[in-house]
């Protein structure tokens, strides 16, 4: 369980994000949504211990994160960075191996049988077994994404962090990535990803953490939070919210007139 | 495993060769020596013929501090490319050799006994190298363009002051030594001088050992491999530890040796991959070659007088070079 209490969150002196409290329980799966620049990766990294709050505090399981040394923190939780150059020649199960790397001390080189059986069915989970012996930088960017999602797997740890693992994947790749998330989540992780799209949050999580004008504006089930009134405060532009005749909900900007503002 | 078993097949085929160039290199000299007279006089060193003489006194100690400073620098390269992740990276970067050049450029003007020359120019690099990290200081790391930005700015400094300090000098002559000893020679150096160099040479390897894990989770890219528990500032200042012990320990037996250590790391990741795991390995073998061999071409190929190597590496390294990054094809 991770445990914001009253961050206060930035670089240097500017502030992006203020009075901002979260709890992630086990087996939860919870979207992080809100525009551009408004500081959901930021909230990721706090709740990751990448970024130390302006104020205020992160904990993981009652443990404040800036007290846990860097492989205690590894174990405790995984993170799924937005993308990031990879060495032209890393292999997938090389690259699935280093999520091993904070079980082991850290001047060993390889890790033994049984951190092999742990990638081999992290690959496996995100159907990636066919691709092992693949160089990541030649899969695209669907099986790239779930590469890292396996490493953070084979990290093993209770709360896995993912920032926009969607951004660069089709409608039914992103998909398969939250119906991954989803089945994770049923066997008790505790899951936060932070995803651009609303109508994707909305279809596949049961709790929206919605950020927006420097704090988090509203922290609930789906239907609490997907209400026009939010979002359109939120994203700055008039945002209706319609019920599918499936009574699926999705969020729709209103077209204006040009020249109206 | 196909791709552990082509790099395991190549890291010993890298092995074989050295072997091969070390006989070469002790076989080859002004006195030329039958292999088979190489092989005998190494399996029995308390023999009082000459070949035991020249092989156990002369050529074995030179040819093992071409091993000392081939390995020493192709592992540092090895090591700072891994961890700037840029392969334009050479061990002098960091200024170790332009602090060390300086300071034998003064100790020759002074006069101090040339058999000081090791432990100054040892002394020397590791203190610019410290310098350098010491200004590349960010928060509790180092800021990797900040070590590059520092490394060029303290290197070109202290290149300025050696080339004031050459043509300043007294006499000729001491303008002269000063440039051989820039131009790279392994010549006048004993067993006591490698003991040394070795000495420093295994702590840095030994450091180099252990950031290895870390190194291959920062070819995922930094962000990930924090996130993978490693700790970038520790392993930052381990490389630059690391890589100035390998360096100084290079740099205090052979003057100046240029390019081994770009190209040799850029050889070996074509063939045992970036893999540090492999790379760090190989690269000790693959630079001991190029410098026994560029060696045994420095002492023979003029009758006269030898050639200084770290020209001869330059003249070698710099088409090596050119072809790596210009004209190869993308590795497969």
């Amino acid at each position: 369980m991770i445990e914001a209490r009253d961050l206060r969150l930035g670089y240097g002196r500017s502030t992006v994000l203020r009075e901002v409290g979260l709890t992630l329980r086990a087996g939860e799966l919870v979207a992080i949504v809100g525009p551009n620049g408004s500081g959901k990766s930021t909230l990721l990294r706090a709740l990751a211990g990448a970024l130390a709050p302006q104020a205020g505090e992160v904990a993981i399981d009652g443990t404040s994160v800036g007290a846990l040394g860097h492989a205690e923190r590894a174990r405790r939780v995984a993170m799924v960075a937005a993308e990031e150059r990879v060495d032209d020649d890393v292999v997938v199960r090389e690259a699935v191996a280093l999520g091993r790397l904070a079980h082991r001390p850290w001047w060993h080189w390889s890790g033994g049988p049984d951190d092999e059986a742990i990638v081999e069915a992290a690959l496996a989970r995100v159907d990636l077994s066919a691709l092992a012996d693949r160089a990541v930088a030649t899969l695209s960017s669907g099986e790239r994404q779930r590469v890292w999602i396996a490493t953070a797997l084979a990290q093993q740890a209770p709360t896995l962090l993912l920032d926009e693992p969607t951004s660069h994947l089709d409608l039914a790749g992103a998909y398969a990535t939250l119906d991954v998330l989803h089945d994770l989540a049923a066997d008790g992780a505790a899951i936060a990803v932070v995803l651009h799209d609303l109508n994707l949050a909305v279809a596949t999580v049961d709790r929206v953490v919605l950020i927006g004008e420097g704090t988090i504006l509203a922290d609930g089930p789906v239907e609490q939070v997907f209400r026009s009134e939010l979002l359109t405060r939120a994203y700055g532009a008039e945002i209706a919210v319609r019920q599918t005749t499936d009574g699926a909900m999705v969020a729709i900007p209103v077209r204006r007139a040009h020249g109206a503002r | 495993m196909t791709v552990n078993a082509r790099r395991g097949g190549n890291l010993i085929a890298l092995c074989v060769v050295l072997g091969f160039a070390l006989v070469l290199g002790i076989a080859i000299g002004a006195v030329a020596l039958a292999p088979s007279a190489v092989v005998h006089a190494l399996t029995h060193p308390h023999g009082a013929d000459d070949v035991t003489v020249i092989v156990w006194a002369l050529r074995l100690p030179r040819v093992l501090i071409a091993v000392l400073v081939g390995g020493a620098l192709a592992a540092s390269g090895t090591l700072l490319q891994g961890m700037l992740r840029n392969g334009l990276v050479d061990p002098y970067l960091t200024g170790g050799s332009a602090g060390a050049a300086l300071t034998i450029a003064i100790a020759i003007v002074l006069g101090a006994p040339p058999p000081l020359y090791a432990g100054l120019a040892f002394a020397a690099a590791l203190g610019t190298t410290v310098g350098v990290a010491a200004l590349a200081r960010s928060g509790r790391g180092v800021a990797p363009e900040r070590i590059i930005l520092a490394g060029i700015a303290v290197s070109s400094l202290f290149g300025g002051l050696t080339t004031l300090v050459i043509l300043r000098s007294p006499s000729a002559s001491a303008s002269l030594q000063i440039l051989a000893w820039l131009g790279g020679s392994l010549a006048g150096h004993g067993w006591d001088d490698l003991g040394w160099a070795a000495l420093y040479a295994a702590l840095g390897f030994a450091l180099a050992a252990a950031v290895v894990p870390a190194l291959n989770a920062v070819r995922l890219g930094d962000v990930r491999a924090r996130a993978l528990g490693v700790d970038l500032e520790r392993t930052r200042w381990l490389v630059l530890i690391a890589s100035s012990l390998l360096v100084a320990a290079a740099v205090s037996v052979s003057g100046v040796v240029g390019y081994v250590g770009l190209v040799v790391p850029h050889v070996v990741r074509r063939l045992c991959g970036s893999d540090t795991r492999w790379a760090l390995p190989a690269s000790i073998p693959a630079g001991a070659i190029a410098v026994v061999l560029a060696d045994l071409v420095a002492r023979t190929a003029s009758p006269r007088e030898e050639l200084p190597i770290g020209v001869l590496l330059s003249i070698l390294g710099v088409p090596a070079f050119l072809y790596l990054a210009f004209l190869r094809r993308r590795p497969a």
